[in-house]
């Protein structure tokens, strides 16, 4: 809300400076002023109503840094508003479908070998994969397959400088049967493959759901996680009262960690979108 | 804090005032403090080991004032304290056994049993609404087996329980870090248990702090389950400190949930504080008061 009143105040200045015949072209507004420890992000996918450039120019302006989950078509957009994007789409398979099962890794290799260089030229720091799904295969069989994968695109990534990250999810609610659902078996992943550049993506709302003790976690896994979504539990709604987390307590957490990396919002607006996103946003400015 | 020593003061004086006036009534009326008004959809208690330091009529006296209705695991010799401050003990120690050795083991049900019947009839005297038990820890027995011996042991006690109108709580406690081997470490467990001995008079005790650090997943969990959750406790997680905003649970969501489930029971906080313990436990409170 304050930057209603400082946009309103711009304007007042605006037509003022008008008419003593200045320049009349408005200046984006400042963005807020954020502390910085936490940098923040939000996915694009919940705001798909908002045209992108507009998305971006709201974002710039209540401080995020980021706009998660584009595509490489798209990851020039944010940059035109001082953003990035800070996890992109670049061909690592889909959430059933992912680097757990051997006949998949020649094509996500092809396209990382593609769009990864093209990540770094945009500024985009992480790619996002997935474990895909068990159908049946064990865990250690598929964490085999995934190192195996993952140390072939290390490469890729480290001379990119860009940082592949795989998606903890839950599969108790949303997404049966997902393998990369524990803490702990990403993590044996991430440790056997031993990349600065290979990481896990930790879904504060999907890993509320399968384990919590999300603080201890974070804190003891620190070395092994490359970025952050939120979305409240239950519900992957607003980060309000209503819900089980309290988020500003787990930045702390964060940041005590001295993590470099960024946390973009995942959840789903229920009240008014870029209102909700900016109360997110300010909570987890610690 | 000032505004309780000011209303403290403000008593004495009357009471001195009313003595000179001999009024003999009013002295011991005034004995008793005001509790700060609770919506009270959420009845909340406390647990008295962690205010060791203080007496517990002291603990008392302070959790009636600030709008608590309870205490927490007090002893049977205890039991009547509370009742002097207008408030209960909500949860009983009645010789149910000990975190590392309880129900899951047949040898200790003779003895559990025997306590019980002794206590449960004094704890319904007293107006203590629930009696805490466990199930032991694991030492290599497999959970199937354990759980048996729980449910063989809590349709020995569930009839008395009934009878008195005191419920029985098993509590769930982690294993990960605090209680490593305890079998009672998730929800399922426990309500595989309860719901197998079915009984409206035999519950569990769901520690959130506990279970977040096991489980997370609280409010659906705590939904899902409620009509086998007789008693909740509280605690900062990670650490077990003040329900601050250090901490990972966002208290009050929780409370909405549970209020949400139309939960009748008391929710007592369980956390050791680490600045003035009378400030943070009615913070606690005064969070928990949704």
């Amino acid at each position: 809300m304050p930057s209603l009143s400082r946009r309103a105040l711009l304007e007042t200045s605006l037509v003022a400076a008008g008419a003593l015949a200045l320049p009349a072209e408005a200046p984006d507004p400042a963005p807020v002023v954020r502390k910085g420890r936490i940098k923040q992000a939000v996915c694009r996918g919940p705001y798909g109503k908002i045209p992108l450039e507009e998305f971006c120019r709201a974002c710039a302006d209540m401080g995020l840094k980021g706009i998660d989950l584009l595509q490489p078509a798209d990851w020039e957009v944010p940059r035109k508003y001082g953003l990035i994007c800070t996890m992109g789409y670049a061909g690592g398979g889909s959430i059933s479908d992912g680097l757990n099962r051997t006949e998949n890794h020649a094509r996500i290799e092809a396209a990382f070998r593609e769009n990864i260089p093209l990540a770094a030229k945009h500024g985009v720091p992480n790619v996002i994969t997935f474990s895909g799904n068990r159908r049946g295969m064990p865990d250690d069989e598929g964490a085999e397959n995934c190192i195996r994968a993952l140390t072939r695109l290390k490469p890729i990534a480290e001379d990119n400088g860009v940082t592949i990250c795989m998606e903890l999810l839950n599969s108790k609610l949303m997404h049966p049967d997902y393998m990369a659902d524990h803490t702990a078996w990403g993590v044996s992943v991430m440790r056997a493959v031993n990349s600065p550049h290979v990481k896990l993506l930790y879904d504060a709302f999907h890993m509320q759901i399968m384990e919590g003790d999300l603080v201890r976690t974070v804190q003891t896994n620190k070395d092994w996680i490359g970025h952050f979504h939120t979305g409240g539990v239950p519900g992957r709604h607003e980060l309000d009262n209503r819900q089980e987390v309290q988020w500003d307590g787990l930045m702390r957490g964060i940041v005590a960690t001295g993590f470099q990396g960024y946390v973009a919002h995942e959840f789903s607006p229920t009240r008014d979108p870029l209102t909700s996103l900016r109360q997110a946003v300010d909570l987890c400015d610690v | 804090m000032n505004r309780k020593l000011s209303r403290r003061h403000w008593i004495e004086t009357t009471a001195a005032a009313a003595g000179a006036l001999s009024l003999p009534g009013v002295l011991n009326a005034q004995a008793l403090p005001t509790p700060t008004p609770r919506k009270g959809n959420i009845k909340q208690s406390v647990a008295r080991w962690c205010y060791q330091k203080m007496a517990l009529d002291d603990l008392c006296r302070a959790g009636a004032e600030m709008g608590l209705k309870a205490i927490d695991l007090l002893g049977v010799n205890e039991w009547d304290v509370p009742r002097k401050y207008g408030l209960i003990c909500a949860m009983g120690y009645a010789g149910g056994g000990d975190i590392g050795s309880a129900l899951n083991r047949l040898e200790n049900h003779d003895k559990i049993v025997q306590a019980f019947t002794e206590n449960i009839p004094l704890a319904a005297k007293m107006g203590v609404v629930n009696v805490i038990t466990f199930s032991g820890v694991r030492k290599g027995m497999p959970d199937d087996q354990g759980a048996d011996n729980c449910i063989v042991g809590l349709n020995r006690l569930k009839k008395f329980a009934e009878d008195h109108g005191v419920t029985i709580c098993m509590e769930l406690l982690n294993s990960k870090l605090n209680h490593p081997d305890y079998m009672c470490d998730h929800t399922a467990w426990g309500v595989d248990v309860v719901r197998a001995v079915n009984s409206p008079h035999v519950k569990l005790l769901y520690d959130i702090y506990h279970m977040q650090i096991m489980e997370g997943d609280l409010v659906r969990t705590i939904q899902t389950n409620i009509d086998w959750i007789g008693h909740f406790h509280t605690g900062g997680v990670p650490g077990r400190h003040e329900l601050d905003n250090t901490q990972e649970v966002q208290w009050d969501g929780v409370m909405r949930g549970i209020v949400a489930s139309k939960f009748q029971g008391y929710v007592a906080h369980e956390f050791i504080p680490v600045r003035d313990p009378m400030t943070s436990l009615r913070q606690a409170v005064d969070l928990c008061d949704v």
